[in-house]
């Protein structure tokens, strides 16, 4: 991997096309506070494949929202990204995100790795109209044929089945929650991007809302191949649209893999309470039970493993040393010194309690 | 038995002239002493509306509120006052509802005075032993809801606090006043997935050794299966009750459409369940206005087995089904609706 400068893709001899469009190597993201440095990611390193959906899962204040804000570089100025590495692929060519200039910063944001934020009415101006907002997003790209733009829009409105007369001429508030969350899909769809990062896609909107958004997730995936990182603190976002799922506590991936082991052969005991905590619709009844204690202080973390004043399987060596990433099975990996309890408590226990009827 | 809580063909307006909007529709719901019964729906159905009636926040507009078979609206000053205490409610956002300058001790012991002062001077012992009694009854109650070791909570503040641990201060507070009845309205929806299932415990162990009964208003349906499943669960649709009954038959075998659609859409936490659902497909996705209701079944527009001519004409009543519980759709009751 050598430098590529802010200003142009670098050129990947050994480009086979096989190589992920998005690397993150040991990514760290603090925030400069009055009472000291929260650390809010720690270490990740990730690939995201071409095509794949990778659902990034955790609880709140976990840093999933400050890793996908790290990626496209829209973090707060208290912020700091060091050390680590973001390389973006594209064409056999390779870009250093971290060191982009504004200018290739806002094309790789657009036409790249598009990001639809958390809160889909903040995201929007209050005093513009949709199509203004597109149409400003078009020109400072540099995409000066209003017909042209107007008519993409118009079609990708159509995809995420939004009136598109009713909606081009409205302001955001006068939009559902739901209309808002498909109108900023589509205006991130807009410049074409190979990544879409979605925070939160589905909170705060109604359940059958909620489908819709799913189900249209869901064809970007299926039928459009889009690569896509959705950050949740809600499993059942995993579950329905995800390839593959990140577990993140305190900062870290602590587990990794596909969406089945993960779901149903978890080895990290944070995962494994999460599953033990959520319970299903239709599933029949669920004994569950909850993670004790809460999530720790990111300015002071506690020694060794993060997870060790909360975790049931902990041992005294956890309170001293951190475990890594290690793999326990096919593209399957966790942080954790007793992935082999994890194992057995389930083969005991079954994954979720046992059902009452 | 009597219900504890009765409502009669309840109604709600806001507004008026031509803003007025009807919040709640006639409903009517009898809940027994010691039942769980959770009321589920989208944003908008009348939910909260209903909760704040309940506890008396909210006069309805039209219909009657009875607790324990008496109208709230025609007792005497006493008896309102006995009710307003018996029946209590805990909001989503403690952080909203719990005063930012006080210390959880504050917050308990002031309520625990004032009940104690109006329940008459049930123990003597004079004032120095009734702070004493309190602070013990304080102690007490921060234990029921796991705040513990409570001296590590007494003097803290709000901010200092979790979300999780606000909540059970807002819960330790509505017990001051030993409530028969305690609604609690998305209680548990701000809180992170990890602790949520400790603060559902919580409240149903309020059920079992405090004969505490549960309205739980929530838009979760998971939630609303795993507290409510020996109760009842009573779905909202645009103000209007649209099924009720069992929990376990309203989940396995629901027969109102907009039931069917909102168990077939949830998305689940569990990859194959989440495979193999059922998905109702709805005719339109767009939830009607409510000053600009549908006619007969409000959920016409939408509904897939709409029959023209039918359900465009007449509301349908809730009626009753052999299998349990009550559903709103002539069309639809007696068929099976499994949707897994
Ligand atoms: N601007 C900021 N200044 C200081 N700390 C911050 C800032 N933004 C976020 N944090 C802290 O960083 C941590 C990670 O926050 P982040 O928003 O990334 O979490 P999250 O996993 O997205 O949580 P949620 O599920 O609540 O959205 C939290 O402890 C948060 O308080
Ligand atoms: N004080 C009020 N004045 C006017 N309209 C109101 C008032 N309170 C509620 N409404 C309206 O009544 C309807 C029902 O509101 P309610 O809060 O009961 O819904 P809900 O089911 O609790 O929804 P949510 O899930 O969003 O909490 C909504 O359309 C709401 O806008
Ligand atoms: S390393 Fe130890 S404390 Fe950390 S998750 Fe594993 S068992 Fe628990
Ligand atoms: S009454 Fe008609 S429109 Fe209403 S839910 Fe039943 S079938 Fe559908
Ligand atoms: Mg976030
Ligand atoms: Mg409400």
């Amino acid at each position: 991997m050598s430098q590529s400068t802010d200003l142009s893709w670098h050129q990947d001899a050994e480009e086979n096309g096989s190589r992920p469009p998005l690397s993150l190597q040991d990514v760290h993201v603090s925030y400069r506070t009055r009472k000291g440095s929260v650390q809010a990611v720690r270490g990740v390193t990730l690939d995201l494949q071409a095509g794949e959906s990778l659902a990034l899962i955790g609880e709140s204040g976990s840093g999933k929202t400050t890793l996908g804000l790290g990626i496209v570089r829209l973090l707060v100025e208290t912020a700091q990204v060091s050390p680590g590495k973001i390389i973006y692929r594209r064409d056999g060519r390779e870009l250093d995100v971290l060191s982009l200039a504004e200018g290739p910063l806002r094309e790789f944001r657009w036409r790249d790795c598009a990001m639809v934020f958390q809160s889909a009415l903040n995201a929007f101006n209050p005093v513009l109209k949709v199509w203004d907002q597109v149409w400003d997003t078009a020109k400072a790209h540099r995409w000066n044929n209003r017909e042209e733009v107007r008519e993409r829009f118009l079609d990708l409105l159509r995809f995420v089945q939004l009136d598109p007369d009713r909606v081009i001429d409205a302001y955001a508030h006068e939009l559902s929650g739901g209309m808002r969350q498909r109108a900023l899909l589509a205006i991130s769809l807009l410049l074409d991007p190979q990544i879409l990062i979605l925070d939160e896609p589905t909170t705060a909107l109604d359940i059958l809302t909620q489908r819709t958004i799913i189900d249209l997730l869901r064809r970007l995936k299926e039928d459009l191949h889009f690569t896509m990182l959705f950050i949740s603190h809600d499993l059942a976002i995993a579950a329905e649209l995800a390839d593959r799922v990140a577990t993140m506590y305190a900062g870290q991936v602590v587990e990794l893999g596909p969406v089945e082991d993960i779901f149903y052969r978890p080895r990290h005991p944070y995962s494994l309470g999460l599953i033990r905590a959520v319970p299903t619709v239709t599933g029949g009844f669920e004994e569950l039970s909850s993670i004790p204690g809460s999530p720790p202080d990111l300015i002071n973390l506690p020694t060794g493993c993060k997870f060790h004043p909360r975790c049931p399987f902990a041992s005294e060596r956890c309170s001293r040393e951190e475990p890594a990433l290690e793999k326990v099975g096919d593209n399957h990996y966790a942080a954790c010194w007793h992935t082999d309890a994890v194992q057995e408590d389930i083969e005991r226990n079954g994954l979720r309690g046992k059902r009452r009827a | 038995m009597t219900p504890i809580i009765e409502l009669r063909n309840v109604t709600k307006h806001f507004g008026s002239g031509r803003d007025r909007v009807t919040a709640v529709d006639s409903i009517s719901l009898d809940i027994e002493p010691g039942e769980i019964v959770c009321l589920v729906g989208e944003s908008g159905c009348g939910k909260s509306t209903t909760g704040r009636m309940v506890v008396g926040l909210l006069p309805p507009s039209e219909g009657q509120i009875l607790y324990q078979g008496q109208d709230i609206a025609s007792m005497e000053k006493a008896d309102y006052q006995q009710y307003r205490r018996a029946v209590q409610i805990i909001h989503q956002d403690p952080y909203a509802s719990l005063n930012p300058t006080q210390t959880v001790r504050q917050m308990i012991v002031t309520p625990l005075l004032r009940h104690q002062t109006l329940g008459a001077s049930r123990n003597g012992g004079g004032r120095r032993g009734r702070r004493r009694n309190v602070e013990r009854r304080a102690a007490e109650l921060l234990e029921i809801v796991d705040l513990t070791p409570v001296s590590d909570f007494l003097d803290k503040y709000p901010h200092q606090l979790s979300g999780g641990q606000r909540q059970r201060v807002s819960v330790a507070r509505a017990l001051t006043v030993e409530p028969r009845f305690i609604v609690a309205d998305e209680a548990v929806s701000m809180v992170d997935v990890s602790i949520r299932v400790s603060l559902l415990n919580m409240l149903y162990r309020l059920k079992d050794e405090f004969d505490v009964t549960f309205l739980f208003i929530t838009h979760d349906l998971a939630l609303a299966k795993y507290f409510a499943w020996e109760g009842r669960i009573t779905v909202m649709y645009l103000g209007r009750i649209v099924e009720e009954g069992p929990t376990p038959r309203l989940i396995t075998d629901s027969r109102h459409p907009y039931t069917q659609a909102l168990l077939g859409a949830v998305p689940e936490a569990d990859p194959e369940l989440a495979k193999k659902k059922v998905h109702i497909e709805l005719r339109s996705a767009e939830i009607p206005s409510l000053l600009n209701l549908p006619t007969g079944c409000t959920f016409h527009p939408r509904c897939p087995y709409f029959v023209p001519g039918e359900c465009d004409l007449v509301v349908p009543p809730l009626d009753l089904i052999p299998d349990g519980g009550s559903v709103a759709c002539p069309v639809r009751m007696s068929e099976p609706g499994q949707i897994v």
